[in-house]
């Protein structure tokens, strides 16, 4: 599954530069997302992954003396301080390392995006969260503990279900930020396979310190390393015939 | 209290607790020793005199304790918020007034009286000017007739200034006690600041923030204890000149801050 025409980007990265106070995490960062296909962003621990990501929806407006230079457009509009930010979140979703389910049962946490966005009749939730739990194939496994609180699951099914909690919102761009840094190889594998499923509703980006598994899932794949990106394009020629040098090495296991 | 309290720590609460029966129990000699042998100015015994004269200042002090922290608390919830959720780290604001909140809440609540009595009550009349000039809309509610307003204002003042700070605290403590990825995901599911607010912040750190708040009105019932002790000790006789008054003072006082930070101790090590 190639970009095939010249469609205009859904996400474009114009010299993004990133600080925590004085240090700097990104350095001078270009690139540009197309719609329906999973962007994975590879490097080692630190190299500013998470950051990358969080940047995407705004989620790193909550830490601390954060500021950023550089452009990030979504959807051809630049997101900027009066950028209204709860509306941006709702397009672009979020799914972190650790499966964060809130302290409610199985249901509401499913439903908690349509309430949120003000549903709060039972007929059109209970469409809406069995809806989403078929669509990551969970439902059969949940079906009958609906109402009982989701800790008795295991952190893979968690995991899917956070999966399901953001697709209720209908979002136009899926961001996995190292879902499988806490799951067994059978439920990686899960969260592999959905994620290409998704692939054909939903822009996916990906972020993994995992090169094998950045190599199975992606599209396109970008090479960060110490706050830089080394090198961006086509998974499959990133991992066959990288440009770079850094890349060479980190792609065959001797760098980082 | 839990299993986990050891041996040596439940020897050492009982040391403190026979030491605060001992002190408990020379405050009581005090006291009866001064009423028996004292007389009020008008030339009744001063048992009596304390019957008409500390009842009401009990009932100012409660009743300024029950009124003044509970406005207080609510405010100091309701700035803890603003600090916490809406203001960041790095406001010089939030520094400056979590600086202040870490001093104000180290100093204990029988420094608090001693600073009530040395500058609030010495300018109560002053203070009462200035309150009394400052515009207040009619119908924010009056102060019952039976109070005291010259003394209310001066106590209204130190417990504010006693229960707001430890308000502040704790309920910017429970507020960080939501974990982070809790907040982020709801953020990331499009959720308002509001909606954080009210669906997962508030629920989980209600029950800290209740505890704060009666771990600040029972610093005030400390205080408070020293003031009725000073009031009950002023205005109720003469005593022997200086030296009885003083004694009877300190009576009262320590009977009542013995009780309320037995009080103090109870919340502190349960719900805190």
């Amino acid at each position: 599954m190639m970009p095939t025409e010249e469609k205009q980007p859904i996400l474009s990265i114009r010299n993004l530069n990133i600080w925590y106070g004085d240090k700097q995490i990104l350095r001078d960062l270009s690139f540009e997302v197309h719609q329906r296909q999973v962007t994975a962003f590879i490097g080692p621990t630190n190299c500013g992954k998470s950051t990358l990501v969080r940047c995407l929806n705004r989620l790193n407006d909550f830490t601390p003396n954060f500021r950023f230079t550089g452009d990030i457009l979504f959807k051809g509009t630049l997101l900027g301080a009066s950028t209204d930010t709860t509306a941006l979140r709702k397009q672009i979703g979020m799914v972190f390392r650790k499966p964060t389910l809130f302290r409610c049962s199985t249901y509401e946490n499913v439903a908690y995006g349509a309430r949120i966005s003000g549903i709060n009749r039972s007929e059109p939730l209970d469409a809406i969260v069995e809806k989403n739990l078929r669509k990551i194939g969970l439902w059969d496994e949940v079906e009958n503990i609906l109402d009982e609180t989701p800790a008795q699951l295991s952190t893979g099914q968690q995991q899917l279900l956070c999966v399901a909690r953001a697709l209720v919102v209908e979002p136009e761009v899926l961001i996995f930020d190292e879902p499988c840094g806490e799951l067994d190889p059978i439920e990686t594998v899960k969260i592999e396979r959905l994620v290409r499923d998704l692939a054909d509703d939903y822009t996916l980006i990906f972020a993994t310190n995992k090169r094998r598994q950045a190599a199975r899932v992606s599209d396109v794949a970008g090479f960060l390393y110490s706050g830089e990106l080394v090198e961006f394009g086509a998974t499959e020629r990133l991992f066959t015939n990288p440009q770079d040098n850094r890349t060479e090495q980190y792609v065959t296991g001797r760098l980082g | 209290m839990n299993a986990m309290t050891t041996r040596a720590e439940r020897k050492q609460k009982v040391v403190l607790q026979s030491i605060a029966f001992i002190i408990l129990g020379v405050a009581f000699i005090f006291l009866w020793h001064t009423l028996k042998n004292a007389r009020a100015p008008s030339g009744q015994p001063a048992s009596e005199a304390i019957l008409r004269s500390a009842l009401p200042s009990l009932f100012n002090n409660l009743y300024s304790v029950l009124s003044i922290s509970l406005l207080a608390i609510l405010f100091g919830i309701a700035f803890a918020f603003y600090l916490e959720e809406w203001l960041p780290v790095t406001n010089w604001i939030r520094r400056l007034i979590e600086s202040l909140v870490a001093i104000l809440t180290g100093i204990p609540s029988l420094a608090y009286g001693i600073l009530a009595i040395l500058i609030f009550f010495s300018y109560a009349d002053t203070l009462k000017e200035a309150v009394e000039a400052f515009p207040f809309p009619e119908n924010i509610g009056t102060i019952p007739a039976q109070i005291e307003t010259t003394v209310f204002y001066a106590e209204a003042l130190t417990f504010i200034l006693m229960v707001m700070p430890l308000t502040i605290k704790t309920t910017q403590e429970a507020l960080r006690s939501v974990a982070t990825p809790i907040r982020e995901a709801a953020y990331a599911l499009g959720a308002s600041q509001w909606q954080v607010l009210t669906r997962h912040v508030v629920p989980i750190a209600f029950i800290r923030m209740l505890a704060g708040g009666c771990r600040a009105m029972s610093r005030a019932f400390a205080t408070a204890a020293l003031l009725i002790g000073i009031y009950t000790g002023y205005y109720t006789t003469d005593a022997g000149g200086m030296s009885g008054r003083f004694l009877l003072f300190l009576g009262v006082a320590l009977v009542l801050s013995v009780f309320s930070s037995s009080l103090t101790e109870v919340y502190d090590s349960d719900l805190a």
